[in-house]
């Protein structure tokens, strides 16, 4: 096990690599140089073509990918905004915090929520509650998450006042984002966690654990259960991913000092360092979120832990 | 070939029969052939004039017989605006998804049949795409390229070719293993005549399917960009650009907010359910 | 007795249709009894094996009537908690493939000791339950120190194996075996048959083997009923089946369908046509449409059984006055290379 969450860390390296590359590749794809979008265009030239140069732009696309990658990993450099001259990491690491507060919070509630109310609906299949909760998700699903934000921004803050409409100044800053970002996953939690459950009691294990004389619930519990999560563990990640893009957009609607908010305003700004350098930190947070998952797996399913265990090769 | 028309014809009617059972996806289809009445008539509805002529007297309405939905603050007609949005929503929607499928079905097919070296490959730069998540790999998109309906498109695309070839690959790789594709090889047909005749019809359901829901996530996803400025920018009548420039005016006129954020539900909601439908309809195992 | 069941119909019912899976079945096991249930795939044998078990899916199925008595208990009429004390203890099922019956993530060694943990009421310690699990699994031929390796380690034999192990452990009054070869090879399925057969005399239980399999039937049964479109068309002992001079023209077809070295036959004589669906019975007898000395009262009237010394055949052949036509039956069964 061990030989494998080490084998799994070292392959991270060259994955975050290759996000590093993708990033920076799609990113030099903007049209101008950083001179001109620092200076305007009505500098002169040559000032424009020191700046260039100062800033290693003259250099071939190679190189300039390099000496990024070798400031991250010996400077923990991102580089510096185009806008404020600050250095990318100093505004990132201002706002991650409300992002990533956000983000956990989110996924909290909508595990909590997807995953338990799928099963109950599941177990009780066609019942009202089932139809309700069926139902509910699917409108959830197709509610666009910052729409969802908006009404909540109307209900509780303007019209009842009962919470703050914008910033991120406490946890009550918290409450109507979460909802925001969290409905959207719990809905397409709960359809993945029905769906699985229902899968997996239709099995004939479960027939044979009924045959043996245990009860519904232990069957549920100590039979269905651990079977009907791998699907869903495997997508805990994409759900998280889901959560940080519903973030996103959610900062903009509760103008929430973010990692959204920086991104955008960053694009708006044509400040590229602090986009690519956003982008990569974000990637990389989710990267390692993505590697949790499948260690999470694998501590699941036996079938995937001596796949593991034994270098690739399976029994039979 | 007319007994193979037919038996398509036969195939397709029961399809039909199954679909027509399931309620919720009769009730999708529906709102999915108005919405697409909507979005195709638009002029005929109502002219395209409607969503720029600027009525400086009438700005900000409520909803009245001369203006269903109510005006904007530039006192443009909201329900001419949201009409003619749909074209937007639409045509992003099915050219994204049918751009990333295409594009999928190309590597994830390639991925699956031949295996080795090109597996290996497009894998690791499946993997390297999956470690981004949809939204910043959109918006990096956008960063470099600019806002402009084009680049929503090939942003949006971008973001959800990895899954797609994911899909297609496993599927792929599920059909190949099968008996029937086994027994094919086994008396000696050509790769290209495996591929099409067995492979890609055995695969087509869950990919009809998964194109099917894509269409209701992109929906979502260019309406989100535009919201965020990333996408569709006003004036254009695009619902996610209606909804952010109609945020300013939440307190004073709601309705602006209401009638785009329900078009856009309500045509997310309506691929949703026709897929939902069509996975029932096509796979029958599959039902409960 | 253990197990008497009478008249026993159950059948599936949806908004679109009524599969009539069990007509009236009858029958009864003694105490280290085999009996043998033979019929064609979707005869009906699983519904009657999970009538038994109460194990019927519960939207669909309904027991329409009859009366299942085990061990004087009206199973029917039990709760459901009552029911679930005497599956797995009293009553346990082998089923038909042991390559799905086992939960992937879960060892064999746990699945065999829930039984156990299940229906603990001599108050067994831990320590002794796990004792009692390694016992089962060297009875069924697994060594002991596999019981902490996971279904997916074993191959589809031992799988069965460990299923039968699971069935085992309580030391069940009545075993049901759905087709507990099928999925297997052959060199498999005879060691498999021969444990099942040690382990029954071993602890005088009594079986019910569900089979398609005459061959399996010949090995292992004491009794045999034979069952077409939810009906027991025959049922006797071994030698009434396959030695005695009076059959169902089903049962006649069933071992024309089979090869016979002894007899330098041709070809094998199948059984014409297909099994009727079971959502549209015909009105007589349902193997009326197949049957080759079908008469015009069998197609109008459901037969009554025919009884001789327990030897029950359900068939106007054997109705009174029809003597002669019993005779033809039987030369012609004759002729059929018996």
């Amino acid at each position: 096990m061990v030989k494998f969450v080490v084998k799994r860390l070292l392959y991270m390296i060259p994955v975050l690599l290759g996000v590093a590359f993708l990033v920076f590749a799609i990113l030099s794809l903007t049209p101008g140089d950083p001179g001109t979008i620092i200076l305007g265009i009505t500098a002169k030239p040559e000032d424009i073509a020191s700046l260039n140069a100062q800033l290693g732009y003259d250099r071939p696309f190679f190189i300039r990918f390099f000496n990024y990658i070798g400031d991250i990993i010996f400077h923990f450099d991102l580089g510096t905004s185009y806008q404020s001259r600050e250095p990318v990491i100093d505004s990132i690491l201002a706002r991650f915090p409300n992002t990533l507060k956000l983000t956990i919070f989110s996924m909290s509630v909508s595990s909590v929520i997807g995953i338990s109310l799928g099963i109950l609906s599941a177990v009780r299949q066609y019942s009202v509650l089932d139809h309700v909760c069926v139902i509910t998700a699917l409108i959830f699903a197709c509610i666009p998450g910052f729409w969802l934000g908006l009404m909540l921004l109307m209900l509780f803050s303007l019209k009842l006042g009962w919470l703050p409409p914008y910033g991120a100044g406490s946890l009550r800053h918290f409450i109507l984002p979460t909802i925001t970002v969290s409905m959207t996953s719990a809905a397409g939690l709960l359809r993945l966690t029905r769906s699985a459950m229902l899968e997996t009691i239709r099995q004939e294990y479960i027939r044979t654990a009924k045959a043996k004389g245990a009860s519904e619930k232990r069957i549920i519990v100590r039979h269905a259960l651990r079977n009907a999560m791998i699907p869903v563990i495997t997508t805990l990640g994409t759900s998280f991913g889901a959560s940080l893009g519903g973030a996103i957009i959610a900062e903009t609607v509760f103008a929430m000092p973010g990692m959204g908010t920086l991104i955008t305003t960053a694009i708006r700004q044509k400040d590229i360092p602090t986009v690519m350098g956003a982008t990569l930190f974000l990637a990389t947070l989710f990267s390692l979120i993505i590697l949790i998952v499948d260690l999470l797996y694998a501590f699941i399913d036996p079938r995937i832990k001596a796949k593991y265990r034994n270098g690739g090769k399976s029994h039979e | 070939m007319s007994n193979a028309g037919k038996k398509r014809n036969s195939q397709l009617s029961e399809i039909w029969r199954r679909y027509k059972k399931n309620k919720a996806a009769m009730v999708g289809l529906v709102i999915l052939v108005i919405i697409l009445f909507l979005a195709v008539f638009a002029d005929l509805i109502v002219p395209y004039s409607k969503c720029i002529d600027q009525i400086g007297a009438e700005r900000l309405q409520g909803p009245s017989l001369k203006h269903f939905f109510g005006t904007d603050e530039y006192g443009r007609d909201l329900f001419a605006r949201v009409i003619h949005g749909s074209r937007y929503s639409l045509f992003i929607g099915v050219a994204t998804s049918l751009m990333a499928l295409v594009i999928g079905a190309v590597l994830g097919a390639s991925a699956g049949y031949f295996g080795g070296v090109v597996d290996t490959v497009i894998c690791r730069i499946i993997d390297v795409f999956m470690c981004v998540p949809p939204i910043l790999l959109s918006l990096a998109v956008v960063a470099a390229l600019g806002t402009s309906m084009r680049n929503l498109i090939i942003a949006i695309t971008v973001s959800c070719i990895p899954g797609n070839v994911r899909l297609i690959r496993s599927l792929v790789l599920t059909v190949a293993e099968q008996d029937y594709v086994e027994a094919a090889r086994s008396y000696g047909t050509s790769h290209a005549r495996i591929i099409f005749r067995y492979v890609l019809p055995n695969a087509m359901g869950p990919i009809i399917v998964n194109t099917t829901m894509a269409i209701s996530d992109m929906i979502l996803s260019a309406a989100g960009l535009s919201f965020i400025g990333m996408g569709i920018q006003p004036p254009s009548p695009e619902w996610g650009a209606l909804l952010s420039s109609a945020q300013q005016y939440m307190f004073t006129s709601p309705y602006l907010l209401l009638f785009p954020g329900m078009f856009i539900m309500l045509s997310s909601l309506s691929f949703n359910l026709v897929g939902d439908g069509l996975t029932d309809a096509l796979d029958p195992k599959l039902k409960d | 007795m253990v197990l008497k069941i009478e008249n026993l119909s159950v059948s599936y019912e949806t908004d679109i249709e009524v599969v009539h899976a069990v007509n009236d079945i009858s029958f009864s096991i003694e105490k280290g009894e085999t009996l043998g249930l033979v019929g064609e795939t979707g005869a009906g044998k699983t519904t009657t094996a999970l009538s038994i078990m109460g194990l019927l899916p519960e939207r669909t199925a309904r027991v329409r009537s009859g009366r299942i008595e085990f061990q004087e208990n009206d199973l029917l009429a039990l709760s459901e908690r009552e029911m679930q004390h005497i599956r797995g203890d009293k009553i346990s099922m082998i089923f038909q493939d042991p390559m799905t019956a086992l939960n992937p993530v879960l060892t064999v060694g746990e699945q065999i000791a829930e039984a156990l943990i299940l229906h603990n009421t001599d108050g067994y310690t831990q320590k002794e339950i796990e004792a009692r699990v390694e016992e089962t699994l060297e009875l069924v031929g697994i060594p002991k120190e596999r019981k902490k390796d996971y279904p997916y380690q074993f191959s589809g034999g031992m799988r069965q194996r460990v299923v039968i192990a699971i069935a085992l452990v309580c030391n069940p009054d009545l075993l049901i075996a759905d087709e507990p070869t099928t999925a297997l090879d052959v060199t498999i399925q005879a060691q498999i048959l021969s444990m099942i057969c040690d382990l029954q005399r071993k602890y005088g239980t009594s079986v019910i083997m569900i089979t398609h399999d005459l061959g399996v039937v010949a090995e292992t049964c004491d009794k045999v009923g034979i069952i077409y479109a939810g009906e027991m068309v025959e049922y006797g002992t071994l030698y009434d089946i396959f030695e005695g001079d009076e059959h169902h023209p089903y049962t006649v077809g069933l071992f024309g369908s089979i090869p016979n070295l002894k007899e330098n036959a041709r070809r094998l004589h199948p059984i014409e046509g297909l099994m009727p669906d079971p959502t549209n019975l015909p009105e007589g007898c349902s193997f009326s449409p197949r049957c080759k000395r079908c008469m015009e009262i069998c197609m109008k009237k459901k037969p009554a059984v025919y009884e001789n010394n327990g030897h029950q055949i359900r068939c106007h052949l054997y109705d009174a006055g029809m003597q002669k036509a019993v005779s033809e039956n039987r030369k012609e069964a004759g002729e059929d290379g018996r």
